[in-house]
């Protein structure tokens, strides 16, 4: 099912179209690829689709309901959630408090109200995220592949719809990338779309069902990984147009 | 219609000097990001100097002019640039506005030293041509005014030219976009600010010099409200565009004049009759409305330098109690006119304390911390003494301080509110023209007004006769109205609303007004709805500004309607909590006794060694009280670059080597109570007792610092591990050694995650 669908959404700031015409979708359970070389427009869709910009055109659709003109909260109240490339941490806050003030954010909106336990779900969000032996710390001195986690953590303190996560694995190493890969699909099996922007290709390959690649703002080409490694406009985009190498 | 057509000639002929004002302001703020509220003091400053040379040494005027505007003007900038400004980079939004506040009072001070020193010396400027006009359309236009016009066109072109046309403007306009790029690619950001610093004092000082003569005599606070005035116009730029800016002024200048001509001058309505002065504050308002939302600002430096801890509830309440005592054995031995410092510290404490929750914890700001003070007055008067006239409550009601608060707590959320959606620094400029237009419109309203509500006659009582008496509280079955007792009263009500704030910051609300200073992108994104959230966070600290302002009354008893209320001492106040530690209760405290201590206290003291050494009274007297009393407040303001987190930080890191050694400190703190009981027995002076206490506060920790240094640094290579790069250099791998890594890596305990 169609959770979260982008259609034909341009941006442009001043003369500059950072996003011209763009459509794309994501599923509901279904981990989907948004790739693309720096300056494609990645980070520029995420914002459009959260509302911290306002798309010059086109729409923004969450299941069914167009949403484009919403303000960032009342998006991230039907569920979208994000992490940030540039992170934004709370950096007042330990790790700890990062995660369970989402919590008690939500419990001001969402309609469970006071029902849940918000500092019973953060523990379990920590464990889950790995981040046990941290979580006491400052956010501003713990190294930024956690801190991508605690964003991610934050994020899944909404429990969302749909997680839209900008580089989460950029900063992690090998092993914990790979863990990381295993906990997207533990989220994507609770029934969670997640649409993914990231540059370690070979997490993209091996976690997407579905991949759409953006380059200089435009939807050059969308398919499982099998189609996109083969696809000759993505290998130009990323290699250049002497790709027979 | 002639009337109509010659007024809107002279509001054409003021709004070209607003944009004068304006333009200087929206160079500076676009090339550093820095709002420079002390642009009006760089203006007082210039028409001051401009006075000197043209009037007290009689230079000739193109002179005058050249050297004022070309050369003393942006040197002025310059030197503000390179040894102020520049420390900015990456603070928070408060510091950069706190800054440019300690600056203007700091000129404004010296200026006040320089010039009006000795008793009532008029200076009076005079305008370039005298009194030589044009009639147009039957109203006389100075040849001053169309000069006015004139330079104002041609700034425009040049501004135009420079921005658009010149290779220094293209570099300014890059070091908005994006500093560190435009280094890369081998611009200078640094001299671009110099020289935009250097322009918008020279277009201050021109203002200033084309403004000054509207005043009659000049005077340094007046002639710095009257380029305030031109504020609101940069604010309809957006403080960014240059047009927007011009017309903004020519706005304001045409309100004004127009205002004048249907109101006979003022003369028509009396209760309007200072409306005139209250415009440019109420277009303020009106800017704000028409500013588009903002962008949602994530945190524009990753980390700011600025860093608070927060205390733990044992450590609060103990703290409190801590304070409560020592203040009652120290007012117990100290004279009649120390405690009333002292009261007047704590009252000034209190009311920066409604600052820490607003500013420290939520990152907005206040700039009229007075003026809510000043509605507290009037609505707590209102309740317990009612329209029937002169005073007659012999003490305040719990009740009239509770209406006082919610008072002010409204009327904070309607000021409030066009400003929310829009970044800190506007809503801090809101609250500031709400100061203007209360103190203009309520507070120098000397008669009661009169309502006729739905046939029932209703009177409220402003300031009646210039001034309000305000009665001190009876609650408890305890009278109040001693000094001592009400001192007590001001400690215990600030150590329990500081507990308070403190249990607020460390429940979920603290957390989610701390997140939403932090990155208000990201709160958005989480669903906060962060106008409602400011919004109350505003109407809180608001309340508790009305609490605090009330108290700071009663301490006063009478408090005259010009003294406090012009803006300036809010300004102060603001600054002097952000010095003393805006993210702390103990800041708050810091700040109330320091801003006493500066400008009541070591002018007493500078005074009284005067009087006792005749010869040295110049050195005493004339150089270090009016230092203390002008310059001080400011220069220790000027200086929160250094230190962004304040005096409260610096202490609590001075006194941290007491916690591991608890022997030594509590052998200290037994000699202090020993003192003072001494004291108290009249066995030691007071003054011995103040010198040796506080002496003490300073070497104590020092001496304890080089006793236990050997242990000291044990103790925190334990704690913080040894360099861990010398680990198997130093000494052999111990499996100990592993844990340590792990935890600097930020990798998680236990044995599947560490680093083999």
């Amino acid at each position: 099912m169609t959770l979260l669908e982008c259609r034909n959404v341009g941006m442009k700031f001043g003369g500059a179209a950072a996003l011209t015409a763009v459509s794309i979708s994501a599923e509901a359970g279904v981990i989907t690829g948004l790739i693309g070389p720096n300056g494609a427009g990645k980070t520029t869709m995420f914002n459009c689709i959260t509302g911290l910009l306002e798309p010059t055109s086109g729409e923004v659709m969450l299941d069914g309901a167009d949403i484009t003109k919403l303000a960032p909260f009342r998006r991230a109240r039907l569920g979208v959630a994000r992490t940030f490339q540039r992170l934004e941490l709370f950096t007042s806050l330990s790790v700890r408090d990062n995660i369970r003030v989402a919590g008690e954010i939500r419990s001001r909106w969402s309609k469970d109200k006071g029902k849940s336990d918000t500092q019973a779900e953060a523990e379990h969000i920590i464990e889950l995220l790995g981040l046990s032996g941290l979580a006491d710390r400052d956010v501003a001195e713990i190294p930024t592949g956690m801190a991508r986690r605690v964003e991610m953590g934050r994020a899944l303190m909404t429990r969302p719809r749909i997680l839209l996560l900008d580089e989460p694995a950029s900063g992690q190493d090998e092993q914990e990338t790979e863990e990381f890969g295993e906990l997207l699909l533990h989220v994507r099996d609770e029934g969670t779309a997640i649409l993914l922007v990231e540059h370690d290709v070979s997490l993209v390959m091996k976690v997407c069902s579905f991949i759409q690649v953006l380059d200089f703002g435009c939807l050059i080409a969308s398919g499982s990984p099998a189609e996109i490694q083969t696809n000759p406009a993505v290998l130009e985009a990323y290699l250049g147009e002497d790709h027979s190498a | 219609m002639q009337d109509f057509l010659a007024y809107t000639v002279l509001g054409l002929c003021l709004g070209s000097v607003y944009a004068i004002a304006a333009t200087g302001l929206v160079v500076t703020y676009s090339t550093s990001g820095v709002f420079n509220i002390a642009h009006g003091a760089v203006a007082t400053m210039s028409a001051l100097f401009y006075w000197q040379l043209r009037f007290d040494w009689h230079a000739p005027a193109p002179i005058a002019i050249f050297l004022t505007v070309c050369v003393f003007a942006p040197l002025l900038g310059l030197v503000l640039e390179v040894v102020v400004m520049r420390g900015l980079r990456g603070t928070s939004e408060v510091t950069r506005l706190v800054t440019p506040v300690a600056v203007l009072l700091g000129i404004n001070g010296a200026a006040t030293w320089i010039w009006f020193r000795s008793s009532n010396r008029a200076l009076v400027p005079k305008k370039f041509f005298g009194e030589s006009n044009v009639k147009v359309l039957g109203q006389a236009v100075y040849y001053h005014q169309i000069i006015g016009v004139l330079l104002s066109i041609v700034i425009a072109g040049a501004l135009y030219v420079l921005l658009y046309r010149t290779r220094l403007g293209v570099t300014m306009r890059a070091t908005v976009d994006d500093r560190s790029l435009l280094m890369l690619n081998g611009g200078r950001p640094d001299r671009v600010s110099m020289a935009s610093w250097a322009i918008g004092a020279s277009l201050a000082g021109l203002a200033g010099v084309l403004l000054s003569p509207q005043l009659g005599a000049l005077q340094v606070f007046a002639l710095t409200l009257l380029v305030f005035d031109a504020y609101p116009a940069a604010v309809a730029g957006r403080l960014r565009s240059v047009p927007l800016t011009y017309v903004g002024a020519m706005v304001l200048g045409l309100s004004k004049l127009y205002f004048d001509w249907i109101s006979d001058a003022g003369q028509r309505w009396l209760v309007l009759r200072n409306l005139r002065n209250a415009i440019p504050a109420l277009l303020l308002f009106g800017a704000l409305l028409l500013l588009p939302q903002d962008r949602l600002r994530g945190a524009i430096v990753t980390r700011t330098r600025e860093r608070f801890r927060v205390p733990t509830m044992r450590e609060a309440v103990l703290w409190g109690g801590v304070l409560v005592a020592a203040m009652a054995m120290l007012q117990s031995i100290m004279s009649g006119s120390a405690v009333i410092s002292l009261a007047n510290g704590v009252a000034l404490s209190l009311m920066a304390l409604s600052l820490v929750l607003l500013t420290g914890y939520a990152g907005e700001i206040n700039l009229a911390v007075f003026t809510f003070a000043g509605v507290a007055v009037i609505a707590a008067w209102q309740f317990d003494v009612g329209p029937t006239g002169l005073a007659t409550q012999k003490s305040l009601s719990v009740g009239a301080v509770l209406l006082a608060m919610c008072v002010c707590s409204l009327v904070g959320g309607l000021i409030a509110l066009p400003a929310l959606r829009l970044r800190g620094l506007y809503l801090g400029l809101a609250t500031f023209a709400f100061g203007i237009i209360v103190y203009q419109l309520v507070i120098l309203q000397t008669q009661p007004l009169h309502f006729n509500i739905f046939g029932g006659k209703f009177t409220v009582n402003l300031f009646t006769n210039g001034s309000l008496t305000v009665p001190r509280p009876h609650w408890f079955g305890i009278n109040f109205a001693g000094q001592r007792a009400f001192l007590m009263l001001m400690t215990v009500l600030f150590a329990v609303l500081g507990i308070g704030i403190i249990a607020i910051r460390r429940s979920a609300y603290g957390r989610m007004i701390v997140a939403m200073k932090d990155s208000p992108a990201a709160c958005a994104t989480l669903g906060l709805n962060l106008t409602r959230l400011k919004l109350g966070v505003f109407m809180v600290s608001s309340a508790i500004a009305g609490l605090a302002g009330l108290m700071w009354a009663a301490e006063r008893r009478t408090l005259p309607n010009n003294a406090d209320f012009d803006g300036f001492q809010s300004l102060l106040l603001f600054m002097i909590a952000v010095v003393g530690g805006i993210g702390y209760v103990s800041g708050a405290f810091i700040a109330g006794i320091f801003l006493s201590v500066l400008s009541v206290v070591m002018p007493d003291v500078f005074d009284k060694l005067g009087s006792d050494y005749p010869s040295l009274h110049w050195l005493f007297v004339t150089v270090l009280g009016n230092f203390s009393h002008y310059v001080g407040p400011a220069l220790v303001g000027i200086g929160l670059g250094k230190n962004p987190s304040g005096i409260a930080q610096q202490i609590m890191d001075g006194f941290r080597p007491l916690k591991k050694a608890p022997g030594a400190t509590a052998i200290w703190v037994a000699a202090i109570v020993v003192l003072w009981a001494a004291t108290w027995r009249g066995a030691v002076s007071n003054w011995h007792f103040s010198l040796i206490s506080v002496g003490s506060l300073f070497i104590v920790p020092r001496i304890i610092m080089s006793v236990f240094e050997d242990r000291f640094a044990e103790e925190e290579r334990a704690v913080a591990g040894e360099d861990l790069d010398l680990i198997g250099i130093d000494r052999a791998f111990r499996s100990s050694d592993r844990q340590v890594l792990d935890t600097a890596l930020g990798l998680p305990a236990g044995p599947s995650g560490g680093v083999e």
